[in-house]
């Protein structure tokens, strides 16, 4: 479970305006993409043909922390802020904590994928009180003043509505709903935020996908069915999430998931962009696929700070895809069988 | 106006061309004859070229502003432009570098690329959108280059930046003074590419060198071509030859008189060779003389402080660009005279040397590159200029010429053809220009058919047919030198297209095997070969391929489709249907791929195959054979 500073609650617990609430929105932001990189490197290290089923667990979270991103966007717009993507502080350093996470806490790698980097992503997903599974605490000291995640979404919950819908603007502002997100399905269950009511709606979806409801592991909205914590379990218990009859409870009982070793691609562990040496062709791919990361950083910043239109959004769409397309050739020893890279998620705004 | 201008800035640093080379070969379209060897790397006729997963991008690498200059001169150090970067697009996916056709591979074109002048951090102080244009000039530039394929290979791009948003720019005197000159939203842009890597083992693998120039434009100017004075040269007719190589040693380039600024810019920045290391090389001197005076109006050291040979930043500065000051009567003894320039070096193993035609007279199309569905028109822009100035009245003659065009097929005896049915193209033979030098081309096109599919028309193949226009003067008295081979108008005329109602997967079948099979590139997406895995993707394929073709996102194969297949394929995704297969037609009896005939270089592949399969040399072929 991921631990996170208790500072980040500071103004939450009695917000005076709106404003109280942006550093830990903005925090939520960060938080929610912090965990993209990461899931992202693990995917594209599987060859597909061998572990299309985990490619596609993981594919399956990724898509939803982007909504969860959008949805802590669109509240913070509605309360007047702004969020801040496009700056080199965004995006976190590997090996390292979570945003806004306590360092001795959980420490994250950008690593290709295995089954202790799996364990990871269940500790990043794990709810304060996962259903049938133990939990891992940390032991550290700082750890008992330490807030969860859960604690930390449910108090801004509980501020919005001390705020009332006085805080929200209405007529929308800078919301990215729905309606220009048309290609993508998950992203139907964007919430364009106004007042109280959408705003807690938004913030409840992140926590039931994330966490799921506190009695069960389904989503309440969503597209694949269970919070992501059961969701990657299904890898480590081998089995598909399942209804069982007679009574349709869930068990780990469906179709086999395996895991195949020989199909992952041999990419390295928190690879920097200085580490590889100047004028290498993985300096040079690196270089490339961390420009078209920043711009796809830049281009969000401007989505959720005024453009928000479908042009933009298709923009991004076709940015993703460019990072796509790059990290596998990276990791696939493309066009050099020689040579494989490990996108390394820097900011670079240059491309050298 | 253009980039020879007194306020212009140049640039150098390194582009990225990562095109794909599975679809250099025209009998890769055959699905039926396809083979998984031909997506693999390595060359000749059973697999797919240096390059075969290529993504097509087109990137600007490193470019940093080397000098800029003002009408007082050169800027100093003080204007921070000259710390600034010239970058490709921060907020979008990188643009594109795409062929027209298999079949007229010698005119790629950038798309979707955005230019911006930024300072060393990154912070946008302009950008621009480039105007979709494809290469001029390709030419064997480096002399001696061992390895062959398009490596000795340079050629040049020419085009406008629209659509301009500047930020605060008031700290540099140099960029508001073009912003200021920008007053019609366009900045005129050229840059010079050579030296492209081939070999997938080096880190600068599909990368080159990139120099080039920017400066202002008017809305009322070609985009894509100079009006100014042409120096043409004739080429060397030789077995050893790419692309083309000029016996006066020195290649095809722009001048502009600028009677304001008493001076002529020369733009030697794709004219002069190089060694293999991309070095220029050493010409000599080189001396601008008009006709009728054997006393230069202006000399071009190649050694010394400054030379173009000796100094080694010489190129990076100046983007090969050279403004040479003219006197008063200089100018007057140049205005209806041909221009030479030549060097003066004695030997005459070294010596070089270009001219503008006796008559001073020019033709040219301003964008020579089209893509037309069946009953659509263009209207074509084509510049008729004297001295460089407007030949108002000249009358043009327009005829279809595929002398360039590259048909081509291992399979020998089912290769597609070009430029026929020629009555798929109709125009008038003789256009006149007005007032202003402009003749307006209307060119009319009807559906060609299927020309190039494979197995006697049996078996799905290229779509459409691909035709070359010449422009020329009616009145032979013009044309008093050598024509450029490459100054034609390329045509890529798509095959009408129907699909059944509902649109299924049985007519669009072909299209989507295709394209899996040219672009393996898409196998990190999906399979598109694949019913299911397109279906499940139709929402992505479904933006893909809704898109502008202009809009980097685009894919690839977007551009080499018809409007007619990208409606049809966009309808089925929105409702995808099975359709009932169709029955194969028979193969055709494949003879076995013959030796390659051509030169050791272009055996690399890339351009130069494309090159040596040019019409007009398989013409020369057959007649000594």
């Amino acid at each position: 479970m991921i631990l996170l500073k208790p500072e980040l609650l500071d103004r939450l617990t009695a917000p005076a305006t709106a404003q109280d609430l942006w550093p830990a929105l903005q925090q939520a932001i960060e938080l929610e993409h912090a965990t993209i990189p990461v899931y992202l490197y693990a995917k594209y290290s599987l060859d597909p043909a061998k572990n299309g089923d985990i490619s596609s667990i993981i594919d399956s979270v990724v898509i939803e922390e982007m909504l969860h991103m959008t949805l802590a966007a669109n509240v913070l717009n509605a309360l007047g802020g702004a969020p801040a993507i496009g700056q080199p502080g965004f995006i976190p350093t590997y090996p390292g904590p979570l945003p806004g996470g306590v360092e001795t806490s959980l420490i994250v790698n950008l690593a290709p994928y295995s089954p202790a980097q799996l364990q990871t992503f269940l500790d990043i997903e794990e709810p304060e009180d996962p259903l049938n599974f133990p939990v891992q605490r940390v032991a550290a000291a700082e750890a008992a003043q330490a807030i969860t995640i859960g604690e930390f979404y449910a108090t801004i919950l509980k501020a919005i509505g001390l705020l009332g819908d006085g805080a929200f603007v209405n007529p929308p502002r800078n919301q990215v709903g729905p309606d220009i997100m048309q290609e993508s399905p998950v992203m139907q269950n964007a919430v364009v935020v106004t007042d109280v009511a959408t705003a807690q709606q938004a913030i409840q979806i992140i926590i039931d996908q994330g966490e799921g409801t506190g009695t069960s592991p389904d989503e309440i909205v969503g597209t694949f069915g269970v919070a992501h914590y059961y969701r990657y379990l299904q890898i480590q218990k081998g089995k598909k999430l399942v209804p069982v009859p007679p009574d349709n409870h869930l068990a780990y009982a469906g179709d086999p998931i395996t895991f195949d070793p020989t199909g992952v691609f041999a990419v390295p562990a928190n690879p920097t962009s200085a580490g590889y040496p100047t004028g290498s062709a993985q300096r040079f791919a690196c270089d490339n696929f961390n420009y078209t990361y920043t711009s796809l950083l830049l281009t969000l910043h401007s989505l959720f700070n005024g453009q928000n239109t479908q042009v933009q959004f298709n923009t991004i769409i076709g940015l993703m895809m460019s990072l796509k397309g790059q990290a596998r050739a990276m990791m696939t020893g493309i066009p050099n069988p020689a040579v494989i890279t490990g996108p390394s998620f820097e900011y670079q705004p240059v491309n050298p | 106006m253009s980039y020879l201008n007194p306020v212009r800035l140049h640039f150098a640093g390194k582009f990225q061309a990562n095109v794909s080379t599975v679809n250099n070969d025209p009998g890769h379209f055959d699905n039926q004859a396809f083979i998984p060897s031909y997506q693999e790397l390595g060359n000749g006729t059973t697999n797919g070229w240096f390059n075969p997963q290529g993504d097509a991008t087109w990137r600007l690498l490193g470019c940093t502003v080397t000098a800029a200059w003002l009408p007082s001169g050169a800027v100093t150090s003080s204007d921070p432009v000259l710390q600034c970067i010239v970058a490709d697009s921060d907020t979008q996916a990188p643009a594109k570098l795409v062929d027209l056709d298999s079949e007229q591979q010698l005119v790629s074109e950038i798309w979707g690329m955005q230019v911006r002048i930024a300072d060393s951090s990154g912070n946008t102080l302009m950008s621009g959108d480039f105007e979709p244009a494809a290469f001029l000039d390709i030419w064997d530039r480096a002399i001696g280059a061992e390895s062959g394929g398009d490596v000795d290979a340079g050629a040049t791009y020419q085009s406008v930046l629209t659509n301009l948003k500047w930020a605060d720019v008031s700290a540099s005197s140099f960029l508001t003074a073009l912003q200021e000159k920008a007053g019609d939203g366009l900045l005129s842009i050229k840059f010079n590419v050579d030296g492209i890597n081939m070999n997938f083992q080096s880190p600068d693998f599909m990368c080159g060198r990139i120099v080039g120039t920017i400066g202002p434009a008017t809305t009322s100017e070609p985009q894509h071509m100079v009006l100014g004075r042409q120096f043409m040269a004739e080429g060397l007719p030789s077995a050893n030859i790419n692309f083309f190589s000029p016996v006066g040693g020195i290649n095809f380039f722009p001048a502009v008189v600028d009677q304001g600024a008493g001076c002529i810019f020369l733009d030697l920045g794709n004219a002069i060779s190089t060694n293999p290391t991309g070095q220029l090389n050493d010409l000599g001197d080189l001396a601008l003389t008009v006709a009728g005076s054997t006393t230069p109006i202006g000399t071009i050291p190649s050694t010394g402080s400054g030379g173009y040979a000796s100094d080694p930043t010489w190129y990076s500065r100046t983007a090969g660009v050279v403004a040479l000051p003219l006197t008063a009567a200089q100018l007057s003894a140049i205005a209806a005279a041909p221009l030479t320039l030549a060097s003066s070096l004695t030997l005459a193993t070294l010596y070089a040397s270009i001219s503008e035609w006796p008559s001073g007279a020019f033709v040219r199309a301003d964008r020579f590159v089209y893509r037309m569905s069946p009953g659509s028109s263009a209207q074509i822009a084509v510049y008729a200029t004297q001295w460089g100035q407007p030949l108002a009245g000249a009358s043009l003659t327009f005829t279809q010429d595929p002398s360039q065009l590259q048909p081509g097929n291992f399979i020998t005896n089912d290769v597609p053809p070009v430029g026929t049915p020629t009555t798929a193209l109709n125009f008038a033979a003789t256009v006149t220009a007005d007032g202003n030098g402009l003749a307006t081309f209307p060119l009319n096109v009807t559906d060609p058919g299927t020309p190039r599919y494979f197995n006697n028309g049996l078996d799905y193949g290229i779509d459409g047919q691909v035709y070359g226009i010449r422009p020329s003067f009616t009145d032979p008295q013009y044309t008093t030198g050598p024509v450029n081979q490459w100054n034609f108008i390329s045509i890529l005329l798509w095959s009408g297209f129907t699909a059944s109602d509902p649109v299924t997967w049985t007519d669009v079948e072909p299209i989507f095997v295709q394209y899996g099979n040219l672009y393996p590139v898409m196998s990190r997406f999906l399979n598109l070969g694949n019913y299911d895995s397109v279906v499940k993707n139709a929402a992505l394929l479904s933006l893909a391929f809704g898109l502008d073709p202009a809009n980097p996102n685009a894919m690839p194969v977007t551009r080499d489709l018809s409007p007619a297949k990208r409606n049809a394929i966009l309808s089925f995704l929105a409702n995808p249907q099975m359709g009932v297969p169709k029955a194969a037609a028979e193969a055709v009896a494949a003879v076995a791929p013959a030796a390659p005939a051509t030169s050791a270089k272009a055996r690399m592949g890339g351009k130069a195959q494309a090159a040596a399969r040019r019409l007009v040399l398989q013409a020369a072929k057959g007649a000594t054979s």
